[in-house]
């Protein structure tokens, strides 16, 4: 795949086309408008296997003829695609194909949208001579809780056991037996859960592998498809909404190799039962569910914010750059209030962040195709943004790339790494300050196994947790210096690439949602992070609360601390998707749109901006949230004069400066890097009211400091005796996701506590048995699962599950906690 | 507007409306990823042997032949528990090589009996009375579960032919008869048929001239 | 005309087998001499020079394949082909079970020639006595320092490791036994890449047939010009045959390729049992289209006058059906065997063995039509130059042959509904 070579022409039935020698003369003929049919060749799947042999064509000069799927073009090539020889061939193929084929098209979901059936069509004899009986599976068959097997209609094409043995890598889905015998199983008939598996629906080219959700639910012919941007995670992948009668019916991928290579994770596949779940909230409300008119809600909650005035704070979440840069507006000019975070905690201050956003040490998702070394830090990218995990993957399998990981617990990419380190919980500071000097000078040093991989890279990116930071300010800064230390700002192909908590918490920073940042992340009177709100609401300093798609109480650590501060809080005004824990301590609470509903943009953490469309109705009585908030400011006496969301986003991108002159039509359907948005044109044709302006943040790229020599830089104390150190993840099932889906309902996970074959034995705990995991107080329960890879002294659980939230427990800072077996009595 | 009663909307008079829509579906079973060694009590003897394998070879899955024979030779067949435990061992789910094992005749993923019998019905031996021994093997076995005989492609003895493989060693040309005596040879623990087996077999052309 | 035995010399001395035995008759002196005096460019030169080709099916030049590997340090192997699945074929056996020390040493020769420094023998799973030989005379040959680290102080290594199948035909496809041997399901690669080039583990890998390399020692001891002096122009050197089927004395002959066909089937295994005619042959195993005996009785039996005669040589296994056999019913035999073998990867040979079988099936059932025999032909046109690899074709070639050849006969079958056989 890696590296292309140079042009070349070769002679199609005739015709000259122009092509790129060592692609697939497929390929060249697709882009010369020469259609060859195709069933088991699919180029994300890595080498063609040459199995379906659809795709037979003349080369001269050959007498056998060729698999156009898995021959190389080269120059002055002669190919034939259409002559009695190769139709006699392809027709025999399909003649094949279908001698097993139940041809049961008309109760086939397929059907209308089947390439068996177009290129039966198009290529095939037209009637088959087969008389014999043709084989029988029991169908359907459950493949898993999400896809329905049928194996009668299965034609063999290695399409869906290639995907789980070399994308997603789970290898639970293989060929069994032999010969015309083969089928598509699973060990021992268990289900097929994976949590990338149903591309494989995508994936067959006939109708053996279907989605239940999806099953006799509508037709080609009535369906239309709508593309628009997933935003259950960071990763944004692009995803087109199959809607019929003006509902989401089916979520397929939209192929975009800058950002997700057209997979889709089983989150943003089967995530859309929820938009129509009883717990949405489907208007707007007041405190006990008393709902009310728009004017009425929108009047309460101006009252509320005039109330709390300057001592308001606002939190967002899940929320578009236009939404951000709107509720950040109310703060900071309706009310005057500098208080605004979109972080679960707290964070880098802005200086730190303005360096971590300059474009030289930034990496784009593509650029980990070729990176030569890829290091994965303080994150989980599985359940933390998927759709790279498949991305790394790839980058080792296909192109060689070497990937090093270092985080506090074990990652589903562990086996693939060439270097493994473990540090503390907490530990991160320090291990990257290690490994800064381990980079720099040689010698041996904790982090040496990571350095030896990454020393002499060609090119590093660096993909990160955000939640590292919240370790403290040294965390940033060593993170910095590493970046240093690896020259990234030097070596093309190099850079950083973060892994937020939230959808879209890069462009929320950029849009000013930050406590000392306004848009463009110009400095600002710094207010309130996440955590002092929390502590100034508890203490009575603040007196109002604008929460924009967040939870706290689920998703923010310390809930204690948390239900105490917004039972304190005067008035809570609550944007929210669905009905919560929080939204049920709220004055007011207004109902979000979905992202098959929103029309807004997003920034993915690699800076492309991206436009989430409006596929599907709103249920209820919806409205857009930047219409909602441009009311809002409007009724506390500030127009902001947006009037639509095109107004929306041209304020935005008026105001931060590196967003300065792009246009919606620049975003089109595969977004744009604003990091690549073309200078000149900033401020220039594309906005003609801004004067020109910088392309980047304001650049105060003062060298890192050589050493981070910071009090985090300290190893973490070792827990005390008895008690193990608690490291907590977000799980990728973990939340509304899997409550509020009712197809991914077997998935929400039960909270669990991991810890090491030694400390399960020195605390005499076995798999399976409930435990109270506890810290001074609070403590949650758990069952006992023991995992070889995890290390002594540390154990793991779940943020954000609806039992057990580990967030109970945490406090914003290292913590350690006591296992005990649940007596029973 | 809830998906069902949405799906019963636009389908009123047609198909029923998939469960999993409603309240979703429970997988009866977990999915078997790649076992952890702890999980799956493997014999000291037979994560030995696998190991001792693993280290012979330029790459650790080219052992997962040898490993499901170890396997079966341990439990008869290559029992869900046994592959299980081979994975754990190879570090590779039980799917791949529950898919390596299926695709071979001589690994079994279903019990069979301990003693095996082979016949070839190939073209050689099929001209020279290979049903008629299969048949003959098929009789004086009945339903014994011991026994597992089954019809089998050329086992490369067409020069003893008709022949069969009994506990994996060649024996021909053989009567259809002594298919009997064979079995209650194995019955008692003897010998099978001696003066049949391959390697007491000459050159056809005798010693060199 | 008597035998002519290089590789089958003393096989009948049961001693043979071991280190001793094999030393005894002068075993190992061509490793030694090969290892200490010789560089892989000469070996390679002898035994392209000799034209030995290979004896696995395709014939090829074993040395020139040789020579297709790239020079230079990286990991390279050699694979020996033990898999002999094909029916007819049983000479691999033979020649493991009597002489297992001559294929090591053939194998240690080629692998110093091409540069190896692991080698495999991939023996199918139903050869256990003959894995259970290679095993002890591989531990003999590590033992005595003709395998391993340093072999015989000549600071080059060689590790053998014998390798069991576990029963698929098509593990003895070169690439398939590549996947087979990476712990795979035992599935063709698309060529190109050839293993040469591309093989085991992706690296050079080097695939020869037991008899192939059993020859190798004979080359490099006595030279290239010796071996020609066996043999014809196009194919020095003896052939190991199976004979079997409806002949008096079925086994293995070693022959000077060349010689008349007749004296094979005749002379040496006895031809059909008394007052029976020869009806047809398969000359190169099953995989080769049937020859009637007026074809093919007077041929010499070579690769290219096999080839000639619109068959091949293959891997030298003669099946003999005399006046008795059905030919309907052998074709389904036949059919069969590729039915149950075909690994199922591609379309032609999956759907087409599967779709041939039921159709002989319902010929010999006479529950066809003439037509069916037009579209059984069809079919085998249909399969043959689109598969993967070659074993559609190799049932696509002979099955098609006998429908061409013995056309009346399976419409007879047909007609008379006729399923008896007499057998011999
Ligand atoms: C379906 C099929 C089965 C084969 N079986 C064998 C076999 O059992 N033994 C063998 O030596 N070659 C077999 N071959 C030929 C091999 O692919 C390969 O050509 C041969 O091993 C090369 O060795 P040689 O050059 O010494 O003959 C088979 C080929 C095909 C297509
Ligand atoms: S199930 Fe579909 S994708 Fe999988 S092998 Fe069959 S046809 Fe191909
Ligand atoms: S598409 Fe080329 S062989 Fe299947």
């Amino acid at each position: 795949m890696g590296s292309r070579g140079q042009e070349i022409t070769l002679i199609i039935d005739g015709r000259e086309v122009g092509a790129t020698e060592g692609e697939m003369l497929h390929d060249a003929a697709k882009r010369g408008d020469v259609e060859i049919p195709v069933f088991c060749y699919e180029p994300k799947l890595g080498e063609p296997v040459g199995a379906c042999r659809m795709c037979l064509v003349e080369i001269e000069g050959i007498p056998k003829l060729q698999t156009s799927c898995s021959t190389p073009v080269r120059d002055g090539m002669v190919v034939h695609t259409r002559t009695d020889q190769v139709k006699h061939a392809q027709s025999a193929v399909v003649e094949f194909l279908l001698v097993n084929h139940p041809l049961d098209c008309p109760v086939c979901d397929k059907g209308g949208e089947c390439p068996l059936q177009d290129i039966s069509m198009g290529w095939g004899p037209g009637k088959s001579r087969f008389t014999d009986p043709k084989r029988h599976f029991q169908k359907p068959l459950e493949l898993s809780p999400l896809v329905a097997i049928d194996r009668e209609r299965c034609i063999l094409c290695y399409r869906c056991v290639r995907f789980s043995q070399e994308v997603s890598e789970d290898e639970q889905l293989q060929l069994l037996d032999r010969g015309d015998r083969t089928f598509v199983g699973t060990f021992d008939d268990r289900p097929y859960v994976a949590p990338f598996h149903g591309n494989i629906t995508d994936l067959c080219p006939v109708g053996a592998l279907t989605n239940y959700t999806y099953r006799f639910r509508a037709r080609p012919w009535d369906i239309e498809q709508a593309g628009s941007v997933c935003t259950l995670c960071p990763s944004q992948c692009n995803v087109s909404f199959t809607i019929r009668d003006e509902e989401v019916v089916r979520v397929v991928a939209r192929d975009n190799a800058e950002v997700d290579d057209g997979w889709l994770c089983d989150r943003g596949r089967y995530g859309f039962e929820m938009f129509v779940a009883e717990e949405r909230v489907r208007g707007p409300r007041l405190r006990g569910g008393v709902e009310v008119s728009w004017e009425e809600a929108i009047a309460k909650a101006a009252a509320a914010l005039e109330a709390g005035g300057a001592q308001s704070a606002a939190i967002v979440g899940d929320a578009s750059n236009e939404e951000g840069y709107l509720v950040q507006r109310i703060m900071r000019e309706a009310l005057g209030s500098p208080n605004i975070d979109s972080r679960p905690s707290s964070g880098p201050a802005r200086e730190t962040l303005v360096k971590l956003a300059q474009p030289e040490i930034s990496a784009r998702v593509r650029d980990i195709d070729d990176a030569g070394v890829i290091l994965v830090l303080g994150t989980d990218p599985l359940h933390s943004s998927p759709i790279l995990d498949l991305r790394i993957r790839k980058a080792i399998r296909r192109n060689g790339a070497k990937l090093a990981v270092a985080t506090e617990a074990p990652t589903t990419l562990d086996g693939g790494a060439t270097a493994v380190a473990r540090y503390a919980p907490g530990g991160a500071t320090h291990f990257l300050s290690d490994l800064a000097n381990g980079l720099r000078n040689p010698d041996q040093g904790e982090a040496s196994e990571i350095a030896e991989t990454l020393r002499d890279a060609e090119s590093v990116v660096v993909i990160w947790g955000d939640r590292i930071a919240r370790e403290g300010a040294g965390a940033a800064t060593a993170l910095l210096d590493v970046a240093s230390a690896l020259e990234l700002g030097g070596k093309d192909g190099s850079g950083l690439l973060e892994v937020p908590d939230f959808t879209n918490a890069r462009g929320l920073r950029e849009a000013g949602c930050l406590p000392d940042a306004s848009p463009g992340l110009t400095a600002t009177a710094t207010g309130k992070d996440t955590e002092s709100i929390r502590a100034a609401l508890e203490s009575g300093e603040l007196k109002t609360l604008l929460l924009f798609g967040v939870d706290p109480l689920r998703d923010f650590p310390d809930t204690e601390a948390w239900k105490k501060a917004l039972a304190a809080a005067d008035h809570i005004v609550a944007f929210s998707t669905f009905e919560t824990a929080t939204t049920a301590m709220a004055d007011v609470v207004f109902p979000l749109e979905t992202h098959a509903e929103k029309d807004g943009t997003v920034s993915h953490p690699d800076g492309r901006l991206q436009r989430v469309r409006p596929s599907a109705s709103r249920p209820g009585d919806i409205r857009p949230n930047w219409g909602v908030l441009a009311e809002l400011s409007l009724t506390l006496g500030h127009d902001t004069n947006i009037s639509s969301q095109p107004s929306a986003f041209a304020a935005l991108a008026n105001t931060v400066p590196f967003y300065a002159g792009i246009t919606d039509s620049d975003i089109g359907g595969r977004g744009i890097r604003w990091q690549e948005a073309v200078p000149e044109r900033a401020g220039g044709a594309g906005s003609p009211d801004t004067e020109p302006k910088a392309p980047t943040p304001p650049a105060e790229t003062a060298p890192a400091p050589r050493r981070a020599a910071s009090a985090e830089a300290a190893p973490p104390a070792p827990p005390a005796a008895g008690s193990l150190a608690l490291s907590t993840y977000r799980d990728l099932w973990a939340g509304p996701i899997t409550e509020l889906n009712p197809p991914l309902r077997f998935l929400a996970p039960q909270q669990r506590v991991e810890l090491s074959v030694s400390d399960a034995q020195r605390l005499g705990l076995s798999s399976g048995e409930e435990v109270s995991v506890s810290r001074n107080g609070s403590s949650v329960l758990a069952r006992v699962a023991i995992k070889e890879r995890v290390p002594e002294g540390t154990c793991l659980l779940i943020e954000g599950t609806a039992e057990g939230n580990a967030n109970g427990l945490l406090n914003g800072s290292r913590v350690s906690v006591q296992i005990e077996k649940i007596v029973a009595a | 507007m809830s998906p069902e009663s949405g799906f019963e909307a636009h389908n009123a008079q047609s198909l029923p409306v998939d469960p999993s829509l409603v309240e979703g579906r429970v997988p009866d079973r977990p999915p078997e990823q790649v076992p952890e060694l702890h999980e799956v009590d493997c014999p000291p003897e037979l994560r030995e042997r696998i190991e001792a394998l693993m280290s012979r070879y330029p790459d650790r899955r080219s052992v997962s032949i040898p490993a499901l024979w170890a396997v079966q030779r341990l439990y008869g067949w290559c029992t869900p528990q046994g592959i299980r435990q081979a994975a754990a061992v190879m570090r590779v789910t039980p799917a791949y090589l529950e898919s390596v094992a299926s695709f071979y005749d001589l690994l079994h993923t279903e019990p069979v009996g301990t003693h095996k019998v082979a016949v070839c019905t190939n073209i050689s031996c099929w001209m020279r009375g290979g049903d008629e021994l299969l048949d003959a093997f098929r009789a004086a076995v009945g339903d014994e579960a011991d026994f597992f005989v089954t019809g089998f492609e050329c086992l490369g003895a067409c020069d003893i032919s008709p022949m069969a493989s009994i506990d994996e060693r060649y024996f021909g040309p053989l009567e259809a008869a002594e298919a009997q005596t064979a079995i209650e040879q194995l019955r008692a623990g003897d010998a099978v048929l001696p003066e049949k087996a391959l390697e007491k077999r000459p050159l056809p052309g005798g010693p060199d001239a | 005309m008597p035998e002519t035995r290089l590789l089958l010399k003393n096989a009948e001395d049961p001693a043979l087998r071991t280190l001793d035995g094999y030393k005894g008759y002068g075993g190992y002196a061509t490793l030694e001499k090969a290892y200490r005096e010789m560089e892989a460019e000469d070996v390679l030169k002898e035994l392209e020079d000799s034209g030995l080709r290979g004896r696995g099916g395709a014939g090829f030049s074993m040395g020139k394949k040789a020579s297709f590997l790239p020079r230079g340090e990286m990991q390279k192997y050699l694979c020996c082909n033990a898999d002999e699945s094909e029916p007819g074929a049983f000479k691999d056996r033979e020649l493991m079970q009597r002489n297992p020390h001559q294929l090591i040493e053939g194998i240690a020769i080629a692998a110093l020639a091409a540069g190896a420094g692991h080698a495999f023998i991939f023996i199918r799973g139903e050869y256990d006595l003959q894995a259970d030989i290679l095993d002890m005379a591989v531990a003999e040959a590590y033992e005595a320092g003709y395998l391993g680290e340093d072999i015989l102080g000549t600071r080059r290594d060689l590790q053998l490791i014998v390798h069991r199948g576990a029963g698929a035909y098509i593990c003895g496809e070169e690439t398939a036994l590549l996947d087979a041997l990476e712990g795979k399901r035992g599935n063709p690669r698309l060529k190109p890449p050839f293993p040469a080039v591309q093989g085991l583990y992706g690296g050079p890998t080097l695939i020869n047939n037991v008899e192939t390399l059993s020859n190798v020692p004979h080359i490099v001891s006595n030279g290239a010009e010796w071996f020609r002096g066996f043999g014809t122009e196009q194919s020095p050197g003896t052939k190991v045959v199976s004979v079997s089927g409806c002949v008096r004395r079925p086994g293995n002959y070693e022959v000077e390729l060349g010689i008349p066909t007749r004296e094979l089937i005749m002379d040496l295994a006895g031809g059909p049992a008394e007052g029976h005619e020869l009806k047809a042959f398969y000359p190169g195993g099953s995989s080769s289209p049937v020859l009637k005996a007026e074809e093919g009785l007077d041929l010499p039996y070579s690769f290219e006058a096999m080839a000639e005669a619109g068959s091949m040589l293959g891997s030298g296994s003669i099946i003999v059906a005399d006046d008795r056999v059905s030919i309907p019913h052998m074709a389904l035999r036949t059919a069969r065997f590729y039915h149950h073998e075909s690994c199922g990867k591609c379309t032609p040979c999956r759907e087409g063995t599967n779709w041939t079988v039921k159709m002989l099936e319902r010929v010999v059932r006479g529950e066809a039509t003439p037509m069916d025999l037009d579209i059984i032909s069809s079919v085998q046109e249909n399969i043959i130059g689109h598969c993967l690899c070659v074993l559609g074709d190799s049932m696509a070639m002979p099955v098609g042959a006998m429908v061409r050849k013995f056309r009346e006969e399976f419409e007879v079958v047909i007609a008379e509904n006729q399923t008896e056989l007499v057998t011999a």
